[in-house]
């Protein structure tokens, strides 16, 4: 995360989840996938805010993202039933597992808009986006311990390096068919 | 072009949920329960016509009679059933209630698409419920034996023999016989319990590809409900028309605008009109799931793919069971371990039942074992795409 | 003296005051027989209540 420049308007960066039945992303966003309004949102777009991982908001904050969301549809009319209420619940629980590791909870949250409420839901991102500014910076993360090493290096006494030596990286991704067992440092969720 | 109007109909009907949510919170808007309201009424049906069906009898001379002392009217005024006459009105409103709530969550499901893919089981089984209700509530205005009920039964009559070559079979099949004969309304009595208690089964139906199906309203409307209900017993009693004739059936008849509509239609158009017209509009709304290109594609959205379980990780831990809102994962017992160390000690493994997913991806947002995956939608491509949204 | 600080407050006050009447209502309407009136007092709390509610969850009195 020390390594990723800061946006360049010293907003924050914000990554958002936004499934295809809730509010319609057009003319809210350019080809790249950021806000017209909020250029240091991005959006992507998901099947259904069910289907997002807690993982992954998880992923986003440790990748350089100042805050995540998900947006779906109104609660009671999830075109899949369940998905936002699903979510909901998930995210709740993500966000008692962030405080945990001593990540501020408000980084990641979860909105729910149809499919005309444009100006609320730009209202709302920048909202979140406020919520996320005013927060303090993340105490860099603590390094992970070093594996006994043969050569005689002696381990860094005081502070840890920048690089740190086996900083939490991101999740183990790909289709999961290494035989490694559970994944490493913070994955999964 | 149909698919332009169906779009037109969605905004519509998404725009009304903006008006309806600025008063009531998103959780009791009464639009995204229609199916818990409709449901309710269904049991307040059920118990207001058991109640009814205590003290009714199905004959020619003592229908009207029965119905007369249920309520409390002329000739037995303080002796009749106590508190025959609210829950006579109970049942009439709660009829009236349950069709305007049906129709609600058909036109509902149908403009915003939620027949889609492996949705269209609930979709049939709806119109059939929907055909069913409509029926048994036509019989239930000709139990009471006024004259109304005479119209009707006479209207019926001549429709179903409209139709060629079945017809009059169809119509002596229906009432026992040709004209009235003393089979009638025992045999209408059946006809009204019997399909509402068949209403049931249909539901079964209608719920198997849905987990946790919204069966009640929030309490809020609940409430209202069954006020609005008792309340318009007490201000509108429900009463008879006068006692059916013994001569000629009367020519007119006063409406109930929810059920007899087909029965105002006869008056401009023929009843063999009407039976095609009928076949047409049920014929059609079986085929609406089914009208519509299923491919992604064609309605701009990304295939996603039919969900994949991943062999190797998955630990059998039923959580993607669970949360699947069509029921389209179950799980079997382990045919062989999986790979990773959690998968090695599971007992069961999750199959995905291809003709029941729609590709919403809920169970991969459920699995903590990356397990399971969307083709069109891998996690490396989120990851991929959350690294970039972080470098921009 | 609550109701600046109660959002609907009034109102939440007056639809239990309606309620209360109709409860006397409902017992009027059993002791002369007017059966009618009983159901249609009946038809009114529950309506009341589902409007206090309503009003609870929107001041942010109950609910999520």
């Amino acid at each position: 995360m020390s390594d990723v420049k800061p946006s360049p308007d010293r907003r924050p960066r914000i990554v958002g989840f936004l499934c295809d039945w809730a509010v319609s992303s057009e003319g809210l966003v350019r080809e790249d996938g950021t806000m017209r309004d909020l250029p240091s949102v991005t959006l992507i777009k998901v099947p259904c805010s069910g289907f997002i991982r807690p993982s992954w908001l998880e992923y986003a904050l440790k990748n350089g993202a100042d805050g995540a969301f998900v947006c779906g549809c109104p609660l009671g009319d999830c075109f899949n039933r369940l998905g936002n209420n699903l979510i909901a619940d998930r995210v709740v629980q993500m966000r008692r597992r962030l405080e945990r590791q001593k990540i501020q909870p408000d980084r990641v949250g979860t909105i729910f808009y149809g499919l005309h409420e444009q100006a609320e839901f730009v209202a709302a991102v920048r909202e979140f986006s406020d919520r996320v500014a005013k927060l303090p910076a993340p105490p860099p993360p603590a390094p992970a311990r070093k594996a006994p090493a043969a050569p005689a290096t002696p381990a860094a006494t005081g502070a840890p390096s920048p690089g740190g030596p086996s900083r939490p990286g991101p999740t183990e991704g790909g289709a999961g068919e290494t035989p490694s067992g559970a994944p490493p440092g913070q994955g999964g969720s | 072009m149909y698919k332009r109007l169906l779009d037109r109909l969605l905004r519509w009907t998404l725009s009304l949920d903006v008006w309806i949510n600025r008063i009531y919170p998103a959780d009791f808007n009464p639009l995204y329960y229609t199916g818990g309201l409709s449901n309710l009424f269904l049991t307040v049906l059920v118990l207001s016509g058991i109640f009814l069906f205590l003290y009714y009898v199905p004959s020619f001379n003592d229908a009207y009679t029965s119905v007369q002392y249920i309520t409390g009217a002329v000739p037995f005024g303080l002796n009749g059933v106590p508190y025959g006459q609210i829950i006579r009105g109970i049942h009439r409103y709660a009829a009236d209630g349950f069709i305007i709530a049906i129709l609600l969550h058909f036109f509902r499901n149908w403009f915003t698409e939620r027949f889609r893919f492996s949705r269209d089981e609930p979709w049939i089984s709806g119109m059939m419920l929907l055909v069913f209700a409509g029926f048994i509530g036509v019989n239930g205005y000709m139990l009471v034996w006024d004259q109304r009920a005479q119209l009707l039964v006479a209207m019926t009559g001549n429709t179903l023999a409209a139709i060629p070559i079945v017809g009059g079979a169809l119509r002596s099949a229906l009432f026992g016989g040709t004209g009235t004969t003393n089979l009638l309304l025992p045999r209408m009595l059946f006809l009204h319990v019997g399909p509402a208690t068949a209403l049931y089964v249909m539901l079964w139906w209608h719920y198997v590809r849905v987990r946790h199906p919204k069966v009640w309203p929030p309490a809020v409307w609940t409430l209202f409900s069954l006020g609005a209900v008792f309340l318009l017993s007490a201000l509108i009693p429900a009463a008879s028309q006068p006692l059916a004739s013994t001569g000629a059936a009367p020519d007119r008849l006063a409406v109930d605008w929810f059920f007899l509509l087909p029965y105002v239609a006869l008056k401009y158009v023929t009843p063999a009109w009407l039976v095609v017209l009928a076949v047409v509009i049920v014929v059609y709304g079986l085929y609406i799931p089914y009208q519509l290109p299923e491919t992604p594609a064609a309605m701009g959205i990304r295939d996603s793919g039919i969900a994949q379980v991943v062999d190797a990780n998955c630990t059998g831990c039923e959580l993607c069971y669970f949360d699947c809102p069509y029921n389209a994962i179950v799980m079997v017992p382990s045919p062989h371990p999986g790979v990773t160390r959690a998968a090695q000690a599971r007992k069961e493994l999750a199959i995905v039942l291809e003709s029941r997913c729609v590709e919403c991806g809920i169970c991969i947002g459920a699995c903590p074992f990356e397990a399971l995956e969307l083709p069109g939608y891998l996690e490396e491509d989120i990851q991929g795409k959350v690294l970039d949204a972080c470098r921009t | 003296m609550q109701e600046e600080s109660v959002p609907y407050g009034g109102w939440i006050a007056l639809l239990a005051l309606v309620s209360l009447v109709s409860v006397i209502g409902m017992f009027w309407g059993e002791l002369t027989n007017h059966r009618l009136w009983t159901g249609g007092f009946i038809g009114v709390v529950l309506i009341a209540y589902s409007f206090i509610l309503l009003l609870l969850r929107k001041g942010g009195l109950t609910g999520v």
